[in-house]
This record gives structure tokens, C-alpha cells and sequence, in this order.
């Protein structure tokens, strides 16, 4: 494969926004999205594989596994595009969570065959590694559910919150607490002793919460553990932070033009409402936190892709990114409400389902206050940098 | 006086950008006055005329000029290397309307004569400019100005009054945006007229403002007669032209330095009260901080627009907006932490060193004022970026 350059590059992705945006826009119109609401599993399997005949399932997948071996920017694009029309298809959780760290923690033939399944559209694989209420105290480097070995295979006992997809998963990766630190194993949905319960969120979606009550598992199922099991997990994440991002930023760019439209159209006092200072002035500073994150999320992706980047300063960019981006949908949605006036407060308007989707990607792996505070943690050494 | 350095003709731009920011941040440790280095409030021309003359000598005082004119002829891109070698190094702004304004603004619609007489002055020093726009009726609706210059002869006679003028108690000239038909629609009757301080009927009365420096002044202008060859471009086209000298420097309104800096200045005082200890706090300073490096991301985009030789569109206001307001949300945190000293001005004792809390805060204040107040800012993104009726 020979290296594209910038502009090639440039063009590319070009081309894959218009293809993805024309191909989501056409499919999956906003009332798709609506009635696959409050539903398990909350998605469409078929929809999951017409975005495999698309070829979007494999984008980061390796060429040696059937898939296309893309860039980040390139799932960001595919990402974006069907964000901003809520599809409710768990590609991030999927294709970037349990993706991404199915390839980085592990070259045994179950994690190759898993890949090459998940590449296919066939397997839709989901991670499981937090345990706490909020997650505010849920460390990637440890687990309080146990890994133990049993004979010649494992003994899995613990539970797990807030895993997406929370419904119609094929299998979870799950970290815990093993013999030689954290450990990453691989416990399909039939899994004797695994029990799930799965929640609603509010934009009509499902997260789950696992109970593992001695799941005997092959040997085999073990995908990495200790330092190289820590390291893939706070990769995947990272990444999984950074496209969680790029979805809120769709979702702030499709309510901002929403609200705009409306400040522009809907009459009062005999003018349109978008003709009013007060009113102008809160749209400003929807678009400039718009516009933050976009800058934010374009660095942040970039260093994604970028071979030399190093562990910490990508750890440091995916909290600050999703940081701003949980903060800006938050404050986008709201606004984006009060500016609409009654009518945003419906269910029938669409705007609500932006502002759905909004509260739970920000809740998600995060929000704000948690990842600045990992930002803080991140960067305490660096903070006694040089200062003028 | 000096004379301006003859070593114009050196491409600046030829250089790589590497090499050309070694050479000006070799230049700038060395030769700027150490005791200089981020100065609180803007520097008088007493305090800051050695280092203009430096820049004089080096033939590196006008860095936006062509060099046909004796400016280094930088391109965009070594400009902004340049102004950030400026900001890193807390180079102090000398009284520099003559360079960026009064050059570019002759270079482009003076004539001859205006530019032989005036830009060799303005390099060598023997000219200090300041900038004759804002009125007391008239701030953030400059185009109601109403200072008026009337036809006599060979002359004008001005009447009027400037106010907000920067530091006009140090410029030997003003140029002015004047009334010449009062007639006209408000943006068609207005000139851009140059004149000499010493010119009778000129005063000038310092303003003290809430820091306790004098930054700047009311100017009055009573029946100053002024050479009708002192009218730069085409009578009442003054507006045009004084909307078309904002270039892309404007970016600089919005650069993340005053920002980097006052988070400094807030760790500074954090570390020294131990309040890193403080979950609280911490909160508070990271959501600040993280504003600082966002706002340094969006910079980031406009300059990457600027290199690319495209022209800066209205969206580039959000820049200011977002730069100005984050300074003063740092200013506010500096005060609050401050706690019971944050009513002090000047350095303020605190265990392991001393912290001017206040001066930070005072200068948030004409930050989201000047260039644009900020609601007028926003008043231009909503009409011409988000498209809003009117």
C-alpha cells in the first residue's frame, strides 16, 4: 500500500463525507432513528449490515483481516455522518471500543477471528470494564471482578455497568483482575452464569449491566494481561474518547443549524425572533463552542493517526477533546431548547432526539468534570513546565 | 536621529522558517531590555524609544512593510513568526500606530510626496503616531463621528474632539478620520486626514485610568488649520479606506499569549497558597486551562488560513471573543483566590514570592472593549457568519 499524500488524502475523505453523508442521509432519515427508540435492542441488525456492504465495519480493521486498514479520520467521517442523524447503530462502541482494543491486545486466534467477524458486520462485540455507579472511581488499570484460573480453563466472578450496546451484543471483552494484573478475556452473550440486565438511556438506547456468577471460560479466551492488557485498554479508550467526540460534534453542528433556521423563520412581534440582539448574542457563543471543538476534535483525531505520538500526550488530548465536546453538546442542547421556546421541549420535534443522544454520549466514558480531572491527573508533572 | 539601518534587501522570506525564528528570538534575548520583559501596563515612548531605535538600526522596526520601503517585506507567515517570537519573549509594544497603521495606510492610498515625507520618519523615530478615531458620542458607532473638517483655501479647519486616543501625550502626529460633507450619508462624508500635534489648536489631556497609568487621552481640536495635502486617498472615501487597512493582524486581537500568560500568573499563586491540594480548585483551574489550549487549537486554524495566503473572513471576530473573555475569567479567578489580599493593588506577599493579582484584572477590562467591543463583535458574527436577519 503506498502512502497517499496530504492532498490525496485530502480528497479521499472528501469523497468518503459526500458518499457517507448522501448514503446515512438517504437511509436513515430521523424517523428510522425515532422508532427504533425504547425498543431492544434499540438498533437494526440489518442497518448494521448494509453499513458492512458499505465497507464501514472494516474501515480500521487490518487488510490481513478482511478489513481496509483506514485512518481515524476516515471512521470520523463515517462517524460523524451517521451521528448527525442519530442513527442508533452502536458504531463507536463496536467498531472503535471493542474494535480497536480486540486488535490491540491480542494476536490469538480467537481475537483474530473476532476481527475478521466484527469486519464482516457479523459479530458485534462490546467491552465491559466498568463497575462503578458514576465510573468516577473506575480505574483502567484495575478491576474489582476476578479472573482466576479453574482447571484448564478460567473462572470468571465479578459484574459490569454501562456497557454499549446494552442489548444484542454477541459477546463482551472483559477486564478483571487477574493472577498477573489486568486481564482481558472474551465471554460470549451464551456464557453460562452470565446474566444481563439491560437499561434504558435516554435517547431510547440500552446500556447493560453484566453479572458474572462463575462463568467457566476455555483457557483460550484470555486475550492479554498485565502491562500489555493495561496499555491496550487505555489505547482503546483514548480512541474510543475521540470518536465519541466526533459524534458530539455532529450532534452540536446539526442542533446549531436546526436552531438557526428557527431564529430565521419563526415570527414574534411581527419580526423574526433571529432579528433580536439578546438572542443573536447566545447563538455567538453557540457557534464559537462549536467551532472550539471542532478545532479540538480535528488535533485530536489527527494524533490518532499519527505513529509517533506519544502515550501520555494522546491519554491528555482524548480527555481534553471529550471534555469540551460533552461540555459544548450539553450546553448546545440546552440552549439550542430555550432558543425554540416550548416546542423544544416535545418529543415530537426532532431537536429532542440531538439532545437525547447528546446526554448520553457525554455521560458516556466521562463527562466533563472526569475527564478534566484525568487531564489534570495527566498533566500534573507537565504543569511545572517553564513559565514566563 | 537615527538613520533607518540600510540593510534592507535581505529576504527574510527565503530563509526557512526555522532558521528565521532562531535568528529573531536570538535577536530579541539579547538586545531587549531584560528589565522590559512583560510589562504590566503599555510603556511610555521614554521607557521604550531605545529599543525602537534598536529596531531601527536592525532594520527591523517596520516588519510588515515591503522592503522597497524599509520594512523586512515579511510574509504572512514570518509575520506571525515573528509577532509570536514578540509574545514569547514579553517584547513591550512601543507606540507602533506609525508602522501598522500609518505605513500600510500611506503605502496603499497616499502619493508620492506623503510617502517620501512621513515613512523614513516613522522608521527612524522621529515620528510618533497615534490614531485619532474614537469621539465621545462616538465609540463602538465610530461612523457617527463628528469631527469635522472644513475646506479654506489651501487648508482645513478642523474642529472636534478625540477621545481613547493611545498614548498621544508621547505622538508628535495624529491621523484622523474627519467629517468632510456633512451632507453626505454617513459613511460617504468621512477623510482620512493626517496632522502635526504641534499644530495650534491642538490639546491633549491624559486620561487616568482604573490601573492609576495613562494609557490614553482626550485629544481637542480647536480651528486647527491643516494643508489640504495632508488628505490621504480620495476626499470622503476615508471609511472605505479605513475598513480596508484591517488586514490580518486582527488575528492577533484573538492570540492565546495574554491568555497563557494569566494562567500563569494563576498557577504562580495557586502553587504558592497550596491550593493544588484543593479538588475545588483544581476543577476550576483545569476548565481554565483547557480553555486556553482550545482557544489555542481555534488560534491555530485561523494562522494555519493566514499562511495559506486566503484573506481572514468575519468568523475570525470569535477569535477576540473567545480570547478576551477567557483573560477575564482568568483575571476573576487571580482576584478570587486572592481572597482577603484580592482588593490589593500592585505585588502582594505571598508565602514564597510575590503576585500582582489586580493588574491582571485591570487590563481584562479594555480587552473585551477595544478593537470592537465584544456585543458589537458578536453583532457581526450574527449578521454576517450564523446569517441572522436584522
Amino acid at each position: 500500500m503506498t502512502t497517499p499524500t496530504d492532498s490525496e488524502r485530502a480528497d479521499q475523505l472528501n469523497m468518503l463525507r459526500e458518499s457517507a453523508l448522501g448514503f446515512v442521509t438517504k437511509e436513515s432519515p430521523l424517523h428510522r432513528a425515532r422508532a427504533l427508540r425504547h425498543q431492544a435492542p434499540g438498533y437494526d441488525r440489518r442497518f448494521w449490515n448494509a453499513l458492512a456492504e458499505q465497507g464501514w465495519t472494516g474501515l480500521l480493521v487490518p487488510g490481513s483481516l478482511g478489513g481496509y486498514e483506514q485512518g481515524f479520520a476516515e471512521m470520523a467521517e463515517v462517524a460523524a455522518a451517521l451521528a448527525a442523524q442519530v442513527a442508533p447503530e452502536p458504531v463507536v462502541p463496536v467498531l472503535v471500543f471493542a474494535g480497536r482494543l480486540l486488535a490491540h491486545a491480542s494476536t490469538t486466534d480467537l481475537a483474530t477471528r473476532l476481527l475478521t467477524e466484527l469486519a464482516e458486520g457479523r459479530t458485534m462485540p462490546a467491552v465491559a470494564w466498568q463497575e462503578q455507579v458514576t465510573g468516577a472511581q473506575d480505574p483502567l488499570d484495575q478491576a474489582a471482578t476476578r479472573l482466576e484460573r479453574a482447571g484448564d480453563g478460567l473462572l470468571l466472578s465479578g459484574g459490569k455497568r454501562h456497557v454499549r450496546p446494552g442489548a444484542g451484543a454477541d459477546g463482551y471483552i472483559v477486564s478483571a483482575n487477574g493472577a498477573n494484573g489486568l486481564a482481558l478475556a472474551w465471554v460470549p452473550a451464551n456464557a453460562s452464569g452470565l446474566t444481563l440486565s439491560s437499561q434504558p438511556l435516554a435517547d431510547g438506547s440500552y446500556a447493560a449491566q453484566l453479572n458474572f456468577n462463575s462463568v467457566r471460560l476455555p483457557a483460550g479466551h484470555l486475550l492479554a494481561e498485565g502491562p500489555a492488557a493495561v496499555a491496550a485498554l487505555a489505547r482503546a479508550y483514548d480512541e474510543t474518547l475521540v470518536l465519541s467526540s466526533v459524534e458530539l460534534l455532529a450532534l452540536v453542528r446539526s442542533m446549531l443549524a436546526m436552531t438557526l433556521d428557527y431564529l430565521r423563520t419563526r415570527v414574534q412581534f411581527g419580526k423574526p425572533i433571529g432579528s433580536f440582539q439578546s438572542l443573536q448574542h447566545r447563538a455567538v457563543d453557540l457557534l464559537i463552542q462549536q467551532e472550539l471543538t471542532a478545532s479540538v476534535v480535528s488535533q485530536a483525531v489527527a494524533l490518532l493517526d499519527d505513529p509517533q505520538a506519544d502515550a501520555t500526550a494522546r491519554s491528555a488530548m482524548a480527555s481534553r477533546v471529550k471534555a469540551r465536546a460533552s461540555d459544548a453538546g450539553l450546553q448546545v442542547a440546552r440552549e439550542a431548547v430555550q432558543l425554540h421556546g416550548a416546542i423544544g421541549v416535545t418529543d415530537e420535534y426532532d431537536l429532542g432526539l440531538y439532545l437525547q443522544r447528546a446526554l448520553v454520549l457525554a455521560a458516556w466514558l466521562g463527562n466533563g468534570t472526569l475527564q478534566r480531572r484525568r487531564y489534570a491527573d495527566l498533566t500534573r508533572n507537565a504543569t511545572e513546565q517553564e513559565h514566563p | 536621529m537615527n538613520k533607518p539601518s540600510t540593510t534592507t534587501g535581505t529576504d527574510w522570506n527565503a530563509l526557512d522558517n526555522s532558521s528565521f525564528r532562531a535568528t529573531v528570538r536570538e535577536f530579541f534575548e539579547t538586545r531587549y531590555p531584560k528589565d522590559l520583559r512583560y510589562p504590566k501596563r503599555r510603556l511610555r515612548w521614554a521607557e521604550i524609544r531605545d529599543w525602537y531605535l534598536t529596531l531601527s538600526q536592525k532594520g527591523w522596526v517596520a516588519p510588515s512593510w515591503p522592503s522597497s520601503y524599509g520594512g523586512m517585506g515579511l510574509s504572512p507567515e514570518k509575520l506571525i513568526i515573528f509577532i509570536e517570537e514578540q509574545e514569547r519573549w514579553g517584547v513591550g509594544r512601543a507606540p507602533d500606530m506609525g508602522i501598522t497603521m500609518v505605513g500600510p495606510l500611506l503605502i496603499h492610498h497616499g502619493n508620492d510626496a506623503q510617502r517620501a515625507d512621513y515613512l523614513p520618519k516613522i522608521l527612524a523615530g522621529e515620528h510618533i503616531w497615534c490614531q485619532g478615531y474614537s469621539e465621545p458620542n462616538s465609540g463602538s458607532d465610530l461612523v457617527s463621528l463628528r469631527t469635522e473638517a472644513v475646506a479654506d483655501g489651501e487648508h482645513f479647519i478642523v474642529n472636534g474632539q478625540k477621545t481613547w486616543t493611545t498614548l498621544a501625550q508621547d505622538a508628535t502626529h495624529i491621523f484622523l478620520l474627519v467629517r468632510t460633507d456633512k451632507q453626505a450619508k454617513k459613511q460617504q462624508g468621512i477623510s482620512f486626514l493626517l496632522a502635526d500635534m504641534k499644530t495650534p489648536g491642538i490639546s491633549v489631556r491624559p486620561i487616568r485610568n482604573i490601573a492609576g497609568s495613562e494609557d490614553f487621552c482626550e485629544v481637542f481640536l480647536e480651528n486647527v488649520r491643516v494643508p489640504r495635502a495632508n488628505i490621504v486617498g480620495e476626499l470622503n472615501k476615508g471609511w472605505t479606506i479605513a475598513k480596508a487597512l484591517l488586514g490580518f493582524e486582527r488575528i492577533f486581537l484573538g492570540s492565546p499569549k495574554q491568555s497563557q500568560y494569566a494562567l500563569a500568573r494563576v498557577q504562580e499563586a495557586a502553587q504558592r497558597l497550596g491550593l493544588f491540594q484543593d479538588t475545588g480548585f483544581v476543577d476550576r483551574y483545569t476548565k481554565l486551562a483547557l480553555d486556553v489550549a482550545d482557544l489555542g487549537a481555534l488560534y491555530g486554524r485561523f494562522i494555519e488560513q493566514v499562511k495559506r495566503g486566503e484573506t481572514l473572513g468575519p468568523d475570525v471576530s470569535m477569535l477576540k471573543l473567545f480570547a478576551t473573555e477567557t483573560y477575564s475569567r482568568l483575571a476573576d479567578l487571580l482576584v478570587d483566590i486572592a481572597g482577603s489580599s484580592g482588593g490589593m493593588p500592585g505585588d502582594i506577599a505571598l508565602p514564597g514570592g510575590k503576585t500582582d493579582v489586580l493588574t491582571t484584572f485591570y487590563n481584562a477590562r479594555p480587552a473585551t472593549i477595544y478593537g470592537g467591543s465584544n456585543e458589537v463583535q458578536r453583532n457581526i458574527l450574527a449578521a454576517s457568519v450564523l446569517q441572522l436577519p436584522s
